[in-house]
């Protein structure tokens, strides 16, 4: 599903993201990205999610180069993967139930069927009496617990996060794992920047750990 | 490839699984839902912002009623010019002595001539008595016991356009006639008139011209802050596959509903106007014994307006949505 042949990144200010990174990601998989911070785990979501562009090599999404999308291609690709990052969260004027409707007004899914994904989406999270809050009701958990929400509401094929247990206890932050091991194991392809070792170590999944924008590890850890 | 991988596509690849269930199933059904959905943000972020928002359509208000307030003004002031070129008329005086059937020959022969629309005759009788009526100045009059008035063949030219040289030859072939003492042309008041017209005209048109380019930039000002303002729900909205033209949607739709109110509030502003004109209009009209008056706004200039403004603010709206929707990316 998801193929770095040979890619760099290198940003305008010199900065090396990624160096020569190369790994192949297939369906259906779970995967873990770590390592420290500026290894280039943001990086390497931001080329799957075309927010940037490889400076040499390919980024193969879904069999399809990314090379060959021109900017009006973009959202379609995006609309496809399902993202929870750090910033870029929640819009805090509106309801819990806009914002996890947002992907699916864009896509222009009908009112009815607009509502009853939300709910079966807020449902899965947990927090199906929420949805008449807004945002800045809620604990930093549930927030991130309804960017969850907005990331599957449209049913993608890819999920995407990016620290999403960032300033979460233990505690939550093993529930949100558990959230994403739900998706992956209805056949959702998972993808996980983090740096939270410990939580990784117990999931048993495959981890790629990056080292100043070089693959340092591919496997089980 | 199996079902649920995603195929990141290109719109004109049909086989992206999820687009063209969503694209082909319903797309007026949703395109309409879409605009419907954009029109009511741009009423929320309206309403959001009540103050400016008001300031803003105060501002292309003033900007449109301004140079259509001239406009129509002059337009009525013209329709007013269309009877004063009818009036503007040549003076054909007789001799004293020309017999009653003699005039009446001669007002038929003038009527013949090139150039003449009209001839009438007024005969020193007819002459006096109109006199009387007009102006006051009969009382005078009354007071002498002859009648001084020559009698008058009062012909109305085709045309002023080229001015009074331009009806010399006429007066050249009127004076000529058997029978005629004295010619007299007195076109200096329609044709200032027409000059001055001509120049509030040009006038009218400049500050149509400078208001409007005005308009544009308040209009785009405004949806550039709009924007500003909205840059996280934009970012978010490209980050889950929003594209360019449905983040602008509802900052166009600002523009045609601020271009509406204005254009409705320039309307009601110039018909108040023009009728708290009229008041003084008609006063002095009527101590010149002139039933003249404005008409007030007309229907058909006003749809024009309101017309006109909403184009004006989609316009803005895009001068700044084109910019600036596009320069703000996730990073
Ligand atoms: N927008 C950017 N502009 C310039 N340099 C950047 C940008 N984003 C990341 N970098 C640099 O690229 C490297 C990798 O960053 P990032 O991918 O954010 O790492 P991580 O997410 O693993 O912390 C760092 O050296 C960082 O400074
Ligand atoms: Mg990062």
């Amino acid at each position: 599903m998801i193929r770095f042949e040979q890619v760099s990144k290198r940003y305008p200010n010199g900065h090396q993201g990624l160096d020569n990174l190369s790994f192949h990601i297939r369906t259906g998989e779970m995967v873990f990205i770590t390592g420290h911070s500026g290894a280039g785990k943001s990086t390497l979501l931001k080329l799957i999610m075309c927010m940037e562009r490889p400076s040499s090599g390919a980024v193969h999404v879904g069999g399809q180069n990314l090379r060959d999308l021109g900017s009006d291609d973009i959202p379609y690709l995006r609309r496809q993967i399902g993202v929870v990052f750090q910033n870029h969260q929640l819009l805090f004027d509106r309801t819990v139930f806009d914002n996890v409707a947002l992907p699916l007004i864009i896509n222009g899914t009908p009112a009815d069927e607009v509502g009853r994904r939300v709910r079966a989406a807020l449902d899965k999270v947990g927090l199906l009496s929420k949805e008449n809050s807004y945002p800045i009701a809620l604990s930093g958990g549930e927030q991130q617990r309804v960017g969850i929400a907005r990331a599957v509401v449209h049913k993608p094929a890819l999920l995407l996060a990016d620290e999403p247990t960032g300033n979460l206890d233990p505690e939550l932050s093993a529930e949100i794992m558990a959230l994403f091991e739900d998706f992956n194991r209805v056949g959702v392809t998972v993808i996980i920047a983090s740096h939270d070792l410990p939580l990784i170590a117990r999931l048993h999944h495959r981890t790629l750990t990056l080292d100043q924008g070089r693959l340092l590890a591919d496997g089980e850890s | 490839m199996s079902a649920k991988q995603p195929q990141p596509g290109r719109r004109k690849t049909p086989s992206g699984a999820a687009r063209s269930q969503r694209d082909w199933r319903h797309p007026l059904r949703s395109w309409f839902g879409s605009h419907r959905d954009s029109a009511r943000q741009a009423l929320v972020r309206v309403r959001h912002y009540p103050f400016s928002s008001a300031m803003t359509v105060l501002v292309m208000t003033i900007a449109l009623a301004l140079p259509m307030g001239l406009s129509v003004l002059i337009g009525q002031v013209k329709q007013l010019g269309v009877n004063w070129q009818e009036a503007a008329q040549i003076s054909v005086y007789l001799a004293d002595d020309v017999s009653a059937e003699k005039q009446q020959s001669l007002t038929e022969q003038i009527r013949q001539l090139a150039g003449v629309a009209q001839a009438q005759l007024l005969d020193k009788d007819l002459a006096l008595a109109e006199f009387q009526q007009h102006a006051g100045m009969g009382d005078a009059l009354l007071q002498l016991d002859y009648n001084p008035l020559p009698s008058v063949i009062v012909v109305t030219p085709l045309s002023i356009d080229g001015g009074a040289s331009a009806l010399e030859p006429l007066r050249d072939r009127l004076v000529a006639i058997d029978g005629v003492e004295q010619v007299q042309i007195d076109l200096l008041w329609v044709e200032r008139l027409a000059a001055i017209l001509a120049m509030f005209e040009r006038f009218a048109g400049g500050l149509g011209v400078l208001l409007i380019i005005a308009l544009l930039l308040v209009m785009a000002n405004t949806i550039r802050l709009a924007i500003e303002s909205r840059r996280e729900e934009i970012l978010v909205i490209k980050l889950v596959g929003g594209t360019d033209a449905f983040v602008r949607r509802p900052f166009l739709y600002i523009g045609v509903l601020y271009g509406l109110l204005a254009g409705v509030l320039a309307w009601v502003l110039l018909a108040l106007g023009l009728a708290w004109l009229n008041v003084t209009v008609e006063r002095v009209a009527a101590l010149y014994q002139s039933e003249f008056a404005l008409f007030g706004m007309p229907f058909t200039d006003g749809l024009a307006l309101v017309f006109g403004s909403m184009v004006l603010g989609l316009a803005g709206a895009w001068l700044a949505v084109g910019q600036h929707v596009r320069a703000i990316e996730p990073q």
